[in-house]
């Protein structure tokens, strides 16, 4: 039974990366390309913190913060030590994962809902701290010149990571980002990780008491966690060329990341990826028919969201696939 | 030498003092009931010996390392294993993946992993509910599961905490057979219980816990005999019944 249920599965995943590759070729319209990328830079996210918030059952309401230290890390290498972001991607994500540890160390000790608050408490003292900061760009914060060619043309750049004429690349590389997500959350869903993350969420004293080291487990999911989130931010960065604390620091998009996860399915390899593609357009077409108040108005929906998915469906847009075909 | 050795057990909660100065020992492949009165000691002795507690005085040893407040997973990894009085399954896991928690312990692989849970889901007699969600169990279910996540993880001290509580007699006399062939396949095993018919024809010593303190240990026949134990827990109409 379960092993028609995972090549089903695969499957549907090929098909998935199929359509999406073709995509591009048949719809060309930026303002689709553009929307189709924050589908899976959210998708990615998301699934970064499924790793942590839906698998382990962590919820961190402050994932924004690795998201900042990508990008800032390889555009301040970048602008400091003219590094190319590739490289500055991977010191990002490595800080990330110090980072994560640190903070992770002390707070896991602390019960699920401590947990919580204090990953809002670093987000918001990492904003305070990032918007007051001029060394690295305060407030305003960075702008990533563009590299020209002989004309002086924004140019298209593999090695800066910069496509200024044909943004394809950065397609490919979010769709990339997400369906590596997508193969590791699968893997951690079969093996042995994942297995401890699940009995980690659902009775932390039971898992010990079968030799699960509880805190290294809870660690190793926030590393994960980090390092994904801190690529994500590298891409961003250098997608935008341009970053400054309140796009990628702000609690709301903590939360956003989380809420893309729980709407879609936390702890499912899908859900997040369902989610974004659910959420993402939703949001960008409240903010571009409601005009200038748009930016509230999403909130308020992501906030009804909340509180009808906690009510009526705790699972998710996954959980209720699962109840129409009456498992 | 003793596989289990409990000296001086204290355990004290601010003014509470939950267990006093209890000593005994477990040797390999007994079976050694833990009886007494609610609120005796009985699973505040399992939670120190496992790792959940630390104890305020005393010292343990397990298979020759001395294991006093060692945090629970060493302490399973050194193959001891424990369930619990109210039940913890996982419930989101399938019943397999319950065991496979366990199998998991032994092997990093989840092909060996499944199989191992798959055998002792067979020797559990839960083989048939393999897929089903741990959650959906009935109570009895729940704690052969949960005994069989336990037995998963290879130990050879199995601690088994009130498994015949609620459970009813065809139940019981099943759980009872399952403790049998667990011990048949070479596992030691410390068990408390308040189900008298059930604890004293299987054990092969009995400790008896009141107030914190061991009043009596010895084979069931002496126990069942001791006015200590009768005038704190057994009651007269069980004097010398077994």
């Amino acid at each position: 039974m379960k092993k028609t249920h995972c090549s089903g599965q695969t499957l549907i995943a090929l098909a998935l990366a199929l359509a999406l590759v073709v995509f591009p070729f048949i719809v060309s319209s930026p303002v689709t390309r553009n929307l189709m990328i924050l589908i899976f830079l959210y998708a990615g996210l998301a699934q970064a913190w499924n790793i942590v918030g839906g698998f382990a059952g962590q919820v961190s309401l402050g994932n924004a913060i690795f998201f900042a230290v990508g990008g800032y890390t390889s555009t301040l290498l970048l602008q400091h030590a003219a590094l190319s972001p590739w490289v500055g991607a991977i010191a990002g994500a490595m800080l990330a994962m110090i980072l994560a540890l640190v903070v992770g160390w002390p707070v896991f000790r602390l019960g699920g809902h401590y947990f919580a608050i204090a990953t809002i408490a670093i987000g918001e003292i990492a904003l305070a701290l990032m918007a007051n900061w001029e060394a690295v760009g305060g407030a305003r914060g960075l702008t990533i010149p563009f590299v020209r060619d002989s004309s002086g043309r924004p140019a298209d750049t593999w090695v800066w990571f910069q496509f200024n004429q044909n943004k394809l690349p950065y397609y490919f590389i979010a769709l990339a980002l997400m369906f590596t997500l997508a193969g590791l959350t699968a893997w951690l869903d079969r093996n042995k990780p994942g297995f401890y993350f699940r009995a980690i969420k659902n009775d932390q004293d039971a898992a010990r008491s079968l030799g699960v080291n509880v805190l290294r487990y809870k660690l190793l999911a926030f590393v994960l966690s980090a390092a994904f989130t801190a690529l994500l931010g590298t891409l961003y960065a250098q997608y935008l060329l341009f970053i400054d604390p309140e796009s990628t620091l702000a609690l709301r998009l903590s939360v956003l990341i989380a809420l893309v996860a729980i709407l879609g399915g936390v702890g499912t390899v899908w859900g997040p990826i369902l989610g974004s593609f659910v959420l993402i357009p939703l949001g960008e077409l409240s903010r571009a028919h409601l005009g200038g108040s748009g930016r509230a108005v999403d909130l308020i929906i992501y906030g009804a969201l909340i509180v009808l998915i906690s009510v009526f469906q705790p699972a998710g847009l996954m959980g209720l696939g699962r109840r129409l075909r009456g498992k | 030498m003793a596989l289990l050795e409990i000296r001086g057990l204290t355990k004290t909660f601010g003014g509470l003092t939950a267990i006093d100065d209890v000593s005994f020992r477990v040797e390999e492949a007994e079976i050694v009931g833990l009886i007494g009165p609610n609120g005796a000691g009985k699973t505040t002795v399992f939670n120190c010996v496992s790792g959940f507690y630390e104890p305020t005085r005393g010292r343990l040893h397990f298979a020759g390392h001395e294991i006093t407040g060692w945090a629970p997973h060493r302490v399973c990894r050194l193959d001891m294993a424990r369930t619990f009085q109210i039940v913890r399954t996982f419930s989101d896991l399938s019943v397999l993946e319950n065991v496979m928690v366990g199998a998991f312990l032994r092997t990093g692989n989840r092909a060996q992993a499944e199989r191992a849970a798959r055998h002792v889901l067979e020797l559990m007699g839960l083989a048939a509910k393999a897929e089903m969600r741990g959650g959906s169990l009935t109570i009895a279910e729940k704690k052969r599961l949960e005994m069989a996540r336990a037995l998963a993880t290879k130990p050879r001290l199995l601690m088994l905490d009130e498994v015949m509580a609620g459970l009813n007699p065809a139940e019981r006399q099943a759980a009872v057979e399952l403790v049998r062939q667990v011990r048949a396949e070479g596992i030691t095993i410390l068990m408390v219980e308040h189900v008298m018919e059930v604890i004293m024809p299987i054990s092969d010593r009995i400790v008896v816990l009141n107030y914190g303190r061991k009043i009596a240990e010895g084979r069931p026949e002496t126990i069942a005999r001791d006015d200590q134990v009768i005038a704190a827990y057994l009651g007269e109409k069980y004097r010398g019944r077994h």
